[in-house]
């Protein structure tokens, strides 16, 4: 919290510029507007930008680098040997793994800021802590004078450049235009920190398990063993179930969704009447706006208890965690996605080319089926491109509905798992940052990312396509 | 040419109007059918929309109250303050859960420990609390027996919600026939009462059904929402006016715009993957803080706020750039003093949708740890929280029937807050629309 | 559409049989899109195997009244027809009348030529085919062809019938839409502006066609151009303002005017 009243002093004291700026601005023009290059709001802004701008990005880069660099201070600073609890064994600090890197450092973090240690830790661990609190300390300082110091000389030279002739308002413009440039690259930026966080993340995977037997293997049980010689300790990642569970429940998804969603569409856009269709419609938009969790609820207190009984009682075995129950209700969330995407598609279609059906003496159906739907057809594959990739990559409805097990079936009343159900369960409780299972849910997530983003380029293009076509 | 149009029939031939009146009936059916399915279609997807929210209604709307039962409990002054001093401090500390377990035991006598256990159940664990409230505010009851009101169990509440079915045989019923014997002669004497349940409300996260609230989700997503708020508003914002008014067209930008548009429509739990990576392990923020989770929500919002910002902006009409830029104003001033100014409504609408979606999303909140079980109010948005979504996710899992109540309840403020948003974005929309 | 349906019934008796050789009579239509009054009360017959050419200044209610004779007003909402309009005899706006039925005998080439995005096969099979009137390969490939080749298309388009039909030129789209209207056999063919949207290469080519089309065909064809009327028709009507204001041959219209309007208009004063 020490952080936000830092910035609060910047903000104020570039206030403070701001103020100094504009008045020293009419004084220079002796109270003469007019004979200012810029409005003294203008010399104002500048200033304040000069004492603002330079602390703050200092202050970010500050922050971002301080943990690895004290880090690397504190590990340096080691002697050769440690223990890490008091009885513990002594390891060669030049030797030790990732893991016992991470749990030392989370030790020192956690006595450094007074918590309670997982362990009873040993004194090298409380020298190294001691060491970490003090240099973080002295960071904080440091980081406080440099601050200050890049807001003074700023705010010196900017004051001191004013003068009539100054061009303070393209200076001003520049910057913001600038701010605004940087803050456009942050679509560009997350999108980069994605596809590395997944690559890394997934590299270190593939170190442990082959790619080959990850894309191709039909066993997938992630459990690592606690100890080493546990029966199946090693854990099978052969991600071809879980693939085809995802697609399973997809499947059934888009067999609920798409004619649902297109004939609903169809309808609103060329059956229903304006007062019809101005109801129905928003009231439609309700299902889009449902929360997952509460889909997932949904299927999993009402629809699979009432898809395993109907199963049940007309003799069929169905698992009451059926990729059925999952898939219907992700087909219920997705029909608005797919009937607003549709209606969009249909209406583009130009009215001459229904005038010129009716014309000939086709019913509206026939109208639909022969004339409408065909030309619509590369934006409504579009559409349905757009909900596939919806579907594969929604996680609430199937951790909530879907099972853990990993089946290879074609069954949709067994129980299946899917991708994002993988990714949650590897993920939370306490993951071990460098065990299979932890890192395979990034492998997961690499090639739920590119699949979904292919599907996403192709269907935006093709939806481009078909608009420039009637536009 | 001319031979072929001499051959042709001036009229249709009778043949022919024949041919088209005899299929007439087979394709108005057809038409029929057609129609006929698009109802159905619209049928099928509304019935499921009231099939979701009444479900969610029946199973939630008793959430919102609460059974208390009226227990008469001797406060014994050498338990509750041994030392013989009668203070706030010795009366704060006093464990009167055990003296009101006495009580009842006194009272009703029961045989064996499961009997026993089973009476002392018919009370919330949290009912000590209320006791101790009641003392503090009147500390000469100390010494005397009170009637006092105290919330009665999960399972005796549902019981009196008519959640569990008395009629059951004792076997396949919760509670059993000795508690049921004095639950109903409570209710004879007027010592059960359903209240309005405020606790669901103020309180935080309880492993104990009758205890558990929604203050503290509350108070984690308006802390994730504000983060959310203050990063993706001016960002997006400013990413918007960029990319409007300002880019230059050119690859640079045509990569950017394409970046947003396929950003949008990644995966929520990608951008989750992404928090943990990035955030949580490499910049090593906390976990489970409103920090990280509006964070990562605003990432996932940013795409939304930028497109319905682009489109805002590219409605007002050209002629009064033109306008501004005729009196000799900068771009930028042409930017704040006109352009921003008349598309904020639609800027704002979009954000508002945005921050929807965000409020109720829950799959990249479960990867950066918001998914833990945390009891305390939340104070700041680097305290550890949890949000409302993550919160129903979490009653949902646990097995106790009182849960689904919970779930369905903690779902009903959710969709409260949902519909209170986008209604906003709807009359702001309506309001300020403006036609060119 | 009660009102509409009353006035027809009204009408009809007192209406006059038509006369042989009178395709459509049709006795004070009105038109009204919601609340406003786009026709007030025309009275025309059109004669069969004749080109009637509607003119008169843009918004005057020609199209509007081309659409009532096919009822293409139907698909457009709010629009309301009254009067009596009659086909050989029958009542158009009978609500037992099937309009599909009616379509099939009364065809309709549009302002923009508007194929669909088929082949040009499919786009002249199109309307044999939703109405039944044919059956197998052979009957289908027989009436594309003798239709392109009335439409005066075949030799330009029999190499490529599969392509698809936007693949053409403007003027090829427009006759292969005549082609399309000309397949299932029509009595009638509406012509909204069929020529606004071409060059005057392509123009003069359907104008040709329209003369060649006359001797099957009744043709009622809305133009904003007086010399294509001149041209191409032998009855003109002129309508200003939603009032029919003069009708009468083309050559006594365009020579020897009545109407103080229609002289106005065609001589360039105003339109």
């Amino acid at each position: 919290m020490n952080y936000s009243i830092l910035l609060l002093t910047l903000v104020a004291l570039s206030i403070v510029g701001y103020y100094m700026g504009r008045n020293r601005a009419r004084v220079t023009a002796d109270g003469r507007i007019d004979r200012l290059h810029s409005l003294p709001s203008y010399y104002g802004t500048n200033v304040a930008i000069w004492v603002g701008l330079p602390a703050f990005i200092l202050f970010a880069g500050w922050a971002a680098l301080q943990a690895p660099i004290i880090e690397g201070l504190v590990f340096g600073s080691l002697p050769d040997q440690i223990r890490m609890t008091v009885n513990g064994d002594l390891l060669a600090t030049a030797k030790m793994t990732a893991a016992q890197k991470t749990l030392f450092l989370n030790n020192v973090q956690n006595i450094a800021t007074g918590d309670i240690a997982s362990q009873a830790v040993s004194d090298d661990v409380r020298r190294a802590a001691a060491h970490y609190a003090r240099l973080r300390g002295l960071s904080f300082m440091m980081m406080i004078g440099a601050m200050l110091i890049a807001a003074a000389i700023g705010a010196f030279f900017a004051y001191r450049a004013i003068n009539p002739t100054m061009r303070a308002r393209n200076t001003v413009e520049r910057v913001v235009s600038g701010v605004m440039l940087v803050c456009s690259t942050l679509a560009v930026m997350t999108t980069v920190g994605i596809v590395l966080s997944l690559l890394f993340e997934s590299f270190d995977f593939f170190t442990k398990v082959s790619p080959i037997e990850f894309l191709f293997g039909t066993d997938w049980s992630p459990q690592t063993a606690i100890r080493a010689d546990q029966v199946g300790s090693s854990g099978a990642f052969g991600a071809i179930p879980v693939f085809a569970g995802t697609l399973l429940i997809t499947v059934i998804a888009m067999i609920v969704a798409v004619p649902v969603g297109l004939y609903a569409a169809v309808y609103l856009s060329e059956y229903a009447r304006p007062k019809v269709r101005s109801t129905v419609k928003p009231v439609m938009e309700i299902l889009a706006g449902v929360p997952t969790v509460v889909y997932g609820f949904f299927a999993a207190l009402t629809v699979a208890p009432f898809v395993r009984d109907a199963g049940n009682s007309i003799g069929l075995d169905v698992a009451s965690e059926s990729a059925l129950a999952a898939g219907v209700v992700m087909g219920v969330m997705i029909i608005p996605f797919v009937s607003s995407l549709s209606d969009d598609v249909i209406n583009a279609v130009p009215q001459s080319m229904r005038d010129g059906s009716y014309g000939l003496g086709a019913t509206r159906s026939e109208t639909i089926r022969e004339v409408i739907l065909p030309a619509a057809l590369p934006g409504i594959v579009g559409a349905v491109l757009l909900a596939v990739s919806r579907a594969i990559g929604e996680t609430m409805i199937v951790v909530m509905a879907a099972g853990l097990s990993a089946n290879l079936t074609a069954n949709p009343f067994e129980a299946v798992t899917t991708v994002t159900v993988q990714i949650v369960t590897n993920l939370t409780g306490d993951p071990e940052f460098d065990s299979p299972k932890t890192l395979s849910a990034f492998a997961l997530g690499l090639v739920l990312f590119v699949v979904t983003l292919c599907l996403n380029v192709v269907a935006l293009r093709v939806v481009q396509k078909y608009r420039e076509k009637y536009e | 040419m001319s031979d072929t149009i001499a051959e042709t029939p001036t009229v249709m031939i009778p043949d022919q109007k024949d041919r088209i009146a005899r299929r007439l009936g087979r394709r108005h059916a057809a038409e029929k059918r057609f129609r006929i399915y698009g109802i159905v279609a619209i049928g099928f997807a509304l019935a499921m929309l009231a099939f979701l929210l009444t479900t969610i209604v029946w199973n939630g709307y008793s959430a919102f109250f609460k059974t208390y039962v009226q227990i008469e409990i001797h406060l014994k002054k050498d338990e509750i303050a041994p030392g013989g001093r009668i203070d706030r401090a010795v009366l704060a500390k006093a464990d009167y859960q055990t003296l009101l377990r006495e009580s009842l035991i006194e009272k009703y006598k029961p045989e064996g420990r499961r009997a026993r256990r089973r009476l002392t159940g018919l009370v919330s664990i949290g009912a000590g609390e209320y006791i101790r409230d009641f003392v503090l505010a009147n500390p000469s009851v100390v010494g005397t027996t009170q009637s006092i009101w105290v919330p009665a169990s999960a399972d005796i509440d549902q019981l009196v919600k008519g959640g569990i079915d008395r009629n059951l045989p004792e076997t396949s019923r919760r509670i059993k026939n000795d508690q049921l014997a004095i639950l109903t002669r409570w209710e004879k004497e007027g010592r059960v009462e359903t209240r309005f349940n405020t606790g669901f409300f103020t309180q935080g996260d309880s492993r104990e059904p009758e205890q558990a609230g929604i203050w503290g989700a509350l108070a984690g997503s308006f802390f994730t929402m504000i983060v959310t708020l203050l990063l993706a508003f001016p960002i997006g914002v400013a990413t918007a006016v960029y990319l409007e008014e300002f880019a230059p067209k050119n690859r640079a930008t045509d990569l950017i715009e394409v970046n947003i548009n396929n950003l949008a429509a990644v995966p929520s739990i990608v951008f989750g993957l992404l928090g943990l990576a990035v955030f949580l392990n490499f910049f090593e923020l906390p976990r489970s803080a409103p920090l990280v989770g509006g964070m990562v929500l605003a990432l996932m919002t940013l795409p939304t706020i930028i497109i319905s910002g682009r489109a805002a902006l590219k409605a007002v009409p050209p002629s009064i750039r033109e306008a501004a830029y005729g009196l000799g104003a900068s771009r930028l001033q042409v930017t704040t003093h006109h352009v921003l100014p008349l598309s904020m409504p639609g800027i704002m609408t979009g954000t508002i949708i945005g921050m929807a979606q965000a409020l109720g999303e829950t799959a990249p909140l479960l990867m950066i740890g918001m998914v833990a079980f945390v009891v305390d109010i939340p104070g700041g948005p680097t305290d550890a929280a949890t949000v409302m979504p993550v919160q129903i996710f979490l009653w949902a899992d646990s097995p106790e029937r009182a849960f689904v109540e919970k779930t369905s309840g903690g779902i009903i403020v959710l969709l409260a807050f949902l519909i209170t948003m986008n209604a906003l974005a709807i009359v702001l929309r309506k309001r300020f629309e403006r036609r060119w | 559409m009660n009102e509409a349906i009353a006035a027809v019934g009204g009408t009809a008796e007192t209406a006059p049989q038509a006369p042989p050789g009178l395709k459509f009579v049709t006795r004070n239509v009105c038109v009204f899109y919601g609340e406003k009054q786009a026709l007030n009360g025309i009275d025309l017959d059109i004669t069969e195997c004749e080109v009637t050419a509607l003119i008169g200044p843009s918004g005057c209610g020609k199209s509007t009244y081309l659409r009532c004779l096919n009822r293409m007003n139907d698909t457009i909402d709010g629009a309301r027809v009254t009067g009596s309009l009659e086909l050989d005899g029958e009542d158009i706006y009978d609500p037992r009348l099937d309009v599909v039925q009616l379509r099939a005998r009364v065809g309709m080439v549009f302002q923009k030529p508007n194929p669909f995005p088929k082949s040009i096969y499919d786009n002249v099979a199109y309307g044999p085919r939703i109405h039944g009137l044919v059956t197998g390969k052979a009957e289908t490939d027989e009436i594309v062809h003798t239709s392109l080749a009335k439409a005066g298309l075949i030799d330009e388009v029999k190499d490529r019938l599969q392509e698809p039909g936007t693949g053409l030129s403007g003027g090829q789209q427009q006759r292969l839409c005549i082609a399309r209207a000309i397949a299932v056999s029509p009595e009638v063919i509406l012509m909204d502006e069929p020529c606004s949207a071409l060059d005057p290469i392509a123009t003069a080519r359907i104008e040709e066609l329209i003369d060649e089309l006359r001797e099957n065909y009744t043709i009622v064809i809305v133009t904003h151009s007086m010399q294509q009327a001149a041209r191409v028709s032998q009855k003109t009507a002129f309508f200003h303002l939603g009032d029919l204001i003069e009708y009468g041959e083309t050559a006594q219209i365009f020579t020897n005017p009545q109407d103080e309007k229609t002289q106005g208009y065609i001589t360039g004063r105003f339109g």
